[in-house]
């Protein structure tokens, strides 16, 4: 089974984790780096991707003959997505013990671990619709 | 340079009520027919690198790890929450060819064939944290 586990956070989280100090982000880093090491040794981790921040989103529709309308106004609310990792588990209890030692990522004093947001991936759409 | 392209709705009753599982049979097919040929022709084109969807928002959790490290999950979500229902990641010579494909993508069909136009964030991958904090 294929799980995604997900972080996100408003603009607001973002421009509080720019200004981490320095020590604190080279120690999440390490953290990272380590923590995706032990997943890919250990044979679960699919994928792991990091997104550019908000400032750089742009909500993209089609206009009425088909070309791009960008947009880059998000309401204060929305939440982001800053990261993820796509594990291959065989169950999602492992699914969210794997989450929670991603949620206990070391950070700044002051706030409680990050939450990840953990869903299974599907490998297609039901079969009566394909 | 790698772009993700993400589809989200929100789970509210009032989406959740005119999302896919509702429309009729043939205009669903018609939708995921066109999802396979965007998907072939970007894989066609060298640009398509992974495009996924995720379960429904009802199976979402969120989790956090409790004092001794153990996880602690959570299934209630404010209304207004956006979840990630789909996503590709696609790689392009510059962002408004990325723009561009989601732009295709938007117009997907939906009931009675017509675009739905929908919404789709589009954010650059990066290749990892800067040198200086390594």
């Amino acid at each position: 089974m294929k799980y995604i586990l997900m972080m996100t956070g408003t603009k607001a989280d973002f421009e509080w984790y720019a200004k981490w100090p320095k020590k604190d982000l080279q120690a999440q880093f390490a953290f990272m780096h380590a923590f995706n090491k032990e997943l890919k040794d250990s044979g679960v981790l699919v994928a792991a991707e990091g997104l550019a921040f908000p400032d750089q989103a742009k909500i993209v529709r089609a206009g009425s003959n088909g070309e791009p309308i960008t947009d880059g106004v998000f309401p204060e609310s929305k939440e982001f997505l800053a990261g993820y990792w796509i594990v291959e588990v065989e169950s999602p209890e492992q699914a969210y013990r794997i989450a929670a030692r991603a949620s206990a990522a070391p950070h700044p004093e002051g706030r409680g671990n990050q939450p990840i947001e953990v869903r299974q991936v599907m490998t297609g759409p039901p079969p009566e619709f394909s | 340079m790698k772009y993700m392209m993400m589809m989200s709705f929100k789970a509210g009753k009032e989406s959740m009520a005119k999302g896919i599982m509702t429309w009729p049979k043939h205009d669903a097919q018609a939708h995921i027919a066109f999802m396979i040929g965007f998907n072939k022709e970007l894989k066609a084109s060298g640009e398509f690198v992974a495009a996924e969807g995720l379960a429904w928002p009802d199976q979402a959790k969120l989790v956090r790890a409790g004092k001794d490290g153990t996880p602690i999950t959570d299934g209630v979500f404010p209304e207004s929450k956006e979840f990630l229902i789909g996503y590709w990641i696609i790689d392009v010579e510059s962002p408004e060819r990325a723009y561009e494909v989601a732009a295709r993508a938007s117009a997907a069909p939906g009931p009675g064939g017509a675009p739905l136009n929908m919404p789709i964030e589009v954010r650059q991958i990066m290749g990892g944290p800067p040198e200086e904090y390594q």
